[in-house]
């Protein structure tokens, strides 16, 4: 059942410290309005932009 | 929303009663979170060859075209109309297939478009034979900012399922980290609540 390909799981206090930072970047742009529907449609837009 | 590639391969497989979820990095808003993707990945839930055969074919009506000859017992195929593409998968993770009660948390998300629950997203992630630190970083955001909503005892069942708990306390044990007082008292939360469950 264990894949032992996966790599060793090693977080820095720098990973902490950025997912944190992330996380609240994404509330804040909750806060400006920006649903999460559409940030989804925003991505989706990008990436099949060319269709 | 446009009929693009992804919203065509919805909208399909909507006409077969196929339940079908977006994965991987475009997935993240549902869950609180963001990072840039180039990636579409769907997945399907279909059972048979039969089903699977059907579905192609009502893809290739609506000019989506696949180079490959999809089998029930694959991981995923890849699909591409114009200059866009999809990977579809048949299973949630390479690591695992669907069940009954994967199923039955499918969360709506946008139009007729779907994700996993958060517990069952986050084991595609912990799970995944290729998995990266991208993974890992994507665990730590949803975990911090979806903490007071996880079905902690769920996702502890989930992860004993595919025998992680090892892995998943390693993630644990990094919000032991001292950073500051704000993020203390966040990161102890998330250990106590998946401790309690």
């Amino acid at each position: 059942m264990k894949d032992n390909k996966r790599t060793t799981i090693r977080i820095t206090k720098a990973d902490v410290e950025r997912a944190f930072k992330k996380a609240e970047q994404f509330k804040r742009l909750l806060k400006k309005g920006r649903t999460k529907e559409q940030i989804f449609k925003d991505m989706l837009r990008l990436i099949e932009g060319g269709e | 929303m446009e009929s693009e590639l992804t919203q065509t391969i919805f909208n399909v497989a909507a006409q077969f009663n196929i339940p079908a979820i977006i994965l991987g990095g475009l997935a993240l808003p549902a869950y609180n979170v963001f990072r840039t993707t180039i990636d579409v990945d769907i997945c399907v839930y279909i059972i048979s060859q039969k089903g699977l055969d059907e579905f192609v074919v009502a893809l290739k009506r609506e000019d989506i075209e696949t180079l490959q000859q999809p089998k029930i017992e694959h991981d995923l195929f890849t699909v591409f109309r114009h200059h866009s593409e999809a990977e579809i998968w048949l299973k949630p993770c390479d690591a695992f297939s669907w069940d009954q009660q994967m199923l039955e948390k499918i969360q709506h998300y946008v139009d007729n478009i779907s994700v996993l629950s958060l517990e069952d997203y986050i084991l595609t992630k912990l799970a995944r034979a290729d998995r990266s630190s991208i993974d890992i970083d994507d665990i730590l955001q949803i975990l911090i900012n979806n903490y007071k909503n996880i079905d902690w005892k769920y996702l502890r069942f989930r992860i004993k399922w595919r025998d992680l708990m090892r892995e998943f306390k390693d993630i644990l044990q990094a919000f032991e980290i001292d950073i500051n007082n704000e993020y203390r008292t966040i990161g102890k939360t998330i250990i106590d609540k998946f401790n309690g469950s």
